[in-house]
This record gives structure tokens, sequence and C-alpha cells, in this order.
């Protein structure tokens, strides 16, 4: 058993660069979902039936698909129109379409909870439009969604696994390399968990740390 | 129609939300360092009033003047865009019934955030007359802590010098005083009455009587979204020429003898 | 794509669905046992408990899955592909449903557990009597929502070739050029499961904020 972590250990450059591309496709599909998730939000709330309908239809279809599905079509469907995507934009492609549904939905839930007068109060003291929304508006917002946006963030780095299964190299396709090269299953595969585990409790203790800041701004 | 001392003009104003009508024709002037309170049974209007004053509601019909200019509507004739308003609304300060502070900023960001961001006044400049602002409503010792942090009382006072830091030329006030712990309405109503002393143009919404009948320079009466009546304190509290206000003053009798500050 | 590679996918979809009920039947009491070792503050227990949660939060199905069935036949312990299957499911929605429960212990009102104690309820009947109906109620939402995550990861199952989803997709693709209807269909098959699950679980959500509002 030793033996065999020292072998996953002599692999450790390919571990690494798997590591590596989970943190990078996670983190940049989480930005680029939350962005997308500030377009879809005003739209889910607004008062033009056709525009909110079809918002909502993004948000509950994206949260009735399964994820592997998804990436699969993505992957798949996009050369039928014509579009050759190599697997890593659509592996970013889709982790970022699928999980903005998710953003948009956490964001109008903070939102609906947001106290309405200290906005009226930023437009009653001469905010309007960008900075009414940078200054006033966005830093209350994140605050009070962030443990959920962090929440979102591990189901990111979760669905990013999925990707392997389109050969995109990241942790869980490294660990399958190693396995499949030396047979050595139990510490390939036990060791992408515990590296997984390592950046969700990167992500919690940023979530916990932005609590607090949250806490003292209630 | 812009004479020299009259800070605001508000001419025939009107605003129904679906078919209620809140505010019908409603007139009145207020002069250069007039503390005006505005009195009213609940539901008479008042507050939408306040609001249509800096357009956070958009009046039916009707003038509003700041100093002569036209608040809402431009030299064009046409409705003015959130940039034009804004700008206009940064004289006019606003103190809210909830507060309205901004969860996010400690208190002394609090009072800089506007005068900073939006009306890009030196940075330097604003901090010194915020912490003097803070001295003033004795809450210097607050300056760092956030508005989560604060009691009631101590809330509405950074409200009240949130509003101050933008140099206004006319302080609005929503019922100022409502949201508060009946023990926390005094020291509010300090700082109120030594702004009215100083000579800050108010229009103040109310229910503390005692207060309007010894700060305010002039009182006017809403009911049912019309300005019933206006006049001195004295002569309305004493002597009302209405019936109506004289039903309201009756009511609130009980209150203003009790609460006798 | 011939009628037979659709039956092909739809038996697979109903062996996942069927095999993440399975998962969600056992995870779910094992996960009500879970939380109770953390809210009763077991001494060593707990900490395994917070530990077990915390690495099974973190971990994706899928890497989860790999390693059941090729590590555990490695050390010796035989598996088969559905065996895998429900294990991998029942681990990971029990670490789940153990932080819904645990929410729901924490917040359960003290008072009336005093109130059950005064009166001279064992600590048996105050669970079974007082605690569990009430957190049961609370957790619902919560539990429902876990079971539609838990369903729309099941494809994965595929991997481990418990089910015949991907393959058909993919061999149907390499015969002709159309990689993607079959993934329709199986879209097709999910989504009213999970869209039924999320509707539920937004009815109870709806039902529990009217009978408060109406309390």
């Amino acid at each position: 058993m030793i033996h065999d972590f020292g072998i996953v250990w002599g692999e450790r450059a390919l571990l690494l660069s798997g590591l590596v591309n989970t943190a990078i496709l996670s983190a940049l599909s989480a930005v680029a979902a939350l962005l997308l998730g500030f377009i879809v939000t005003p739209a889910l709330m607004s008062k033009r039936p056709a525009v909110s309908g079809a918002a909502r239809l993004f948000v509950d279809g994206m949260r009735c698909v399964p994820f592997l599905l998804f990436a699969y079509i993505v992957y798949y469907g996009f050369p039928s129109f014509g579009i050759r995507l190599d697997n890593w934009t659509s592996g970013l492609a889709a982790l970022t379409i699928y999980n903005a549904a998710y953003m948009a939905e956490i964001l109008r839930g903070a939102w609906a909870v947001q106290p309405r007068e200290p906005i009226e109060a930023g437009i009653a003291f001469g905010f309007s439009d960008i900075r009414l929304f940078r200054r006033i508006i966005l830093p209350p917002l994140l605050l009070s969604a962030g443990p959920v946006i962090g929440n979102q963030m591990i189901q990111i780095i979760k669905d990013s696994a999925f990707l392997s299964i389109i050969a995109l190299p990241e942790l869980t396709h490294a660990a399958s390399s190693i396995q499949s090269r030396h047979y050595v299953p139990f510490a390939a595969f036990i060791t992408a968990v515990f590296l997984y585990w390592g950046l969700c409790l990167i992500i919690e203790a940023g979530v916990g740390s932005i609590g607090r800041v949250a806490e003292a701004r209630r | 129609m812009a004479e020299t001392s009259k800070v605001l003009d508000v001419a025939g104003v009107s605003k129904r939300f679906g078919d209620i009508e809140v505010l019908s024709d409603v007139s009145f002037q207020v002069d250069k360092g007039e503390t005006i309170c505005v009195l009213g049974p609940s539901g008479s209007g008042k507050s939408t009033l306040l609001r249509c004053i800096n357009w956070l509601e958009r009046p039916d019909a009707g003038q509003i003047y700041l100093n002569g200019e036209r608040i809402g509507i431009n030299n064009a004739g046409i409705v003015m865009g959130d940039r034009e308003l804004s700008k206009i609304r940064t004289r006019i300060g606003m103190v809210f019934q909830h507060f309205a502070l901004w969860p996010h900023l400690t208190v002394l960001q609090n009072l800089m955030e506007a005068p900073v961001q939006v009306q890009k006044r030196p940075k330097a400049e604003v901090y010194d007359e915020a912490l003097a602002l803070l001295a003033k409503v004795g809450l210097s010792d607050k300056r760092d802590a956030f508005p989560a942090k604060l009691s009631g009382g101590q809330k509405q006072r950074v409200g009240i010098a949130r509003a101050l830091a933008m140099r206004p030329d006319l302080l609005l006030f929503d019922e100022p005083t409502s949201a508060l712990d009946p023990e926390l309405v005094g020291e509010v109503l300090v700082v109120m009455r030594d702004l009215a002393r100083e000579g800050m143009t108010m229009v103040i919404v109310t229910h503390e009587m005692a207060f309007a009948r010894d700060a305010a320079t002039r009182v006017l009466f809403l009911d049912r979204g019309r300005a019933v009546e206006t006049g001195s304190p004295d002569r309305f509290f004493s002597n009302p020429e209405t019936e109506r206000a004289r039903q309201f003053l009756q009511r609130y009798a009980g209150d203003t003898a009790n609460n006798k500050r | 794509m011939s009628g037979g590679d659709i039956a092909a996918i739809f038996q697979g979809a109903i062996v996942t669905v069927t095999l993440s009920f399975i998962g969600i039947l056992i995870g779910l009491p094992i996960g009500l046992g879970l939380a109770l070792l953390r809210w009763a503050n077991v001494p060593f227990a707990a900490k395994v408990v917070t530990l077990y949660v915390s690495i099974l939060r973190a971990t994706p199905l899928v890497t989860l899955l790999l390693l059941l069935f090729f590590a555990l036949p490695n050390i010796g312990v035989p598996i088969n592909p559905i065996s895998a299957a429900i294990l991998a499911l029942v681990m990971n929605t029990s670490a789940f449903n153990c932080e819904v429960w645990r929410s729901a212990l924490m917040n359960f009102p003290k008072d009336q557990y005093e109130a059950a104690q005064s009166v001279g309820m064992t600590a048996e009947q105050r669970f079974r009597r007082i605690v569990l109906p009430q957190i049961v109620r609370v957790s619902l939402p919560g539990l429902v929502n876990e079971m539609s995550l838990l369903i729309k990861v099941t494809p994965v199952l595929a991997v481990v070739g418990v089910v015949d989803i991907t393959r058909a997709a993919v061999r149907i693709g390499a015969q002709t050029y159309e990689p993607l209807p079959p993934f329709l269909v199986a879209v097709a098959l999910y989504a009213p499961i999970v869209f039924a699950l999320v509707s539920l679980q937004r009815w109870i959500e709806r039902r529990q904020v009217a009978a408060e509002a109406a309390a």
C-alpha cells in the first residue's frame, strides 16, 4: 500500500497539473457564472413577462438537466451547428452556463431580502445607475449571498470532475490516468479525494472570513 | 418666481396611486431658515409629499422648485434623467424613518460616501467636515462602528449627520423618530432642535406635537391629501381654523401631554 | 437512432433513478443517525462524523465512484458495479442529509425539549414523539432538494458500466454522426423527474410559509 502511494508520488507532476486545471477551471467558471448571473437576475425579476419567462425557463431548465448530460450536449452538440469547441472551451462553457442559472437564483434570493431603504437613501443622496449599483447595492448583496455563493463554488468544483469524461485533463482525469497506467486505484483516487477536500477547505475558509465581515455589517 | 429667500416652492402637486388620490393640489413655500413641520393623521399623504419633493416619487401634476430651479422637469420641458435628478438631489438632504444607513460602511464612511463619490469633493476636506459633524451629533467615539452596532437613536443621529455632510440647501425628515423606542426619541429631537436654531431650512414630517409646537416656525396640516391649514404653531395648536385640525389635535392631546419633553 | 437505442437509454434512466431512490432510502436514516451523533456531541464519534461530512461534501461523485469500484477489489473486497453505485450514492447523500438534519436539530426550540423532560418523558420518547415529527417537517424541503440533486448526478453511474446511456450515445454518434439525439432523449427522461421534485420542494415551502402566516 505504501508502495502504491510511492507510485502516485512519482506521478505528482501529472496530479498537480490536474489539480491546477481543476482550480483554474472552477475559478474561471465561478467568476463567469457569477457575472452571467448578474445579467440573468434582473431578467428574472423583469416586469415584462416575456423576459422574466425566458429567464425563468433557462434557470429552471438548468436545474432540471443533469450536468453530465448538459456537458455532453455542449461538447457533442455544438459541432452539429458547425461550432467546433475543444474540450477546454466546451467544458468551461458548460460549467459556466449551467452554474449561471444557480448563481442567478442565489442573487435573486439575496436581492429579495435586501432592505429597500438604504438603496432609496442612495438615490436620495444623488447616486444613480452604475455608481448606485456598485457602491450601494452590490456590497451588501454580495456579503449576504457570500456563504451560498461559496457553497455553489464547491458544487462547481465537484461538477468539474464530470468533465474528465470529455477527456479534460483535470484532477479526476489525472487520477484515472495514474490508476490505469500503474493499477494503483486506491492510492490514486484517495489522493484525488483529499486534494478536492483541500480545495473545498480553502473555499470554506474564505466563506468563513466573508461571514465574519458580513456579521459586523448586518 | 425665484425669490432669493425662497428655498422651496411646491405648487399644486398631486399624486395618485391607482385609484387613490394621495396628494391633491398641495402648495406651500419654505423660506430660508424656516422649520416647517408637516402634521396630519396617518395616511394623509405626508410622507408621499416629502418623497415627491426630491422626486423619489414622481408627482402626477404640479411643480416643485428648489431655489428657483425646477425639479424633475428640465428646461426643455421633458422629464429629467437619473443623472440630472441626482445632481439636484445632492442639494436636498433626507433623513429616513428607518435610518436607511448603508450597512456595509462604517459611521464615518456613511458620512463621506456621497460627498466623495457623488459630489466629488476632496476627501481630506470631507473627512474633516464629517468628524466635525459626528462631534456635533455626539457620536465621535462611534466613527469606526458599523451601523448594526448602534442603537436606534444613534443610528438616526448618524442619519442626520450623513444628510448634513452633503451641505444641503434643504433637509427633509420623514418621521425621524417614529421607529425609535420612546426613551431614545429625545436625543434625536435635541439634534433637530439645534439645527432649527442654527437656521437650517427643514421640512419635517412628524407626530411629535410638542416638538412641532416649540421648534417649528410654521406648521402645515395635511388631511386626506390636501393642505388644509398652514400657520404659526402657536395659532395652529391653540386655535386651529378648521374642524379637521381640531379633531386631529384632540386625538393627539393625550399623547402630547404624556410626551412633554 | 433505433427504437432499441431509445429503449436502452430509457432502461438506463430507469435503473439510475431507481438506484438513486434506493440510495436516498438508505442514506436518509444514516444521515439522521450521523446528525444525532454530532448533535448529542458523542465523544470521538462526533468528530469522526464531522470529518466524514466535510470530506464527502467535497468529493465529486465520479471520483468517489471510481475509488469504490476500482479500489475495493484492490484491497480484497469484491464489488459489482451496482453495489459500488449504491454505496457511492449512500455515502454522498448521507453526508448531505446529515447537514440538513443537523441544522433542523440545532434550530429546535430548547424549551420544548425541556417541557417534554418536565412531564417525565424518557429520552427515547422525547425524541420520537416531540423532536422527530417537527424536524421532519422542517427538513423536508432540504431533503427533497437533496433528492433532486442526487438524481441529477446519477447519469455518472454510466462510468462504471451500470447503465448504457452514454455508451449508446457514443455508439449511435459513431454510426450516424449525430451524437446529440441520444443525449436529448436522456434529458427528456431525467428533466421531468427532477422538475417534479423541484416543484414538490417549492410546494412544500409555500405551504409551510402559508401555515406559518396563518398561525
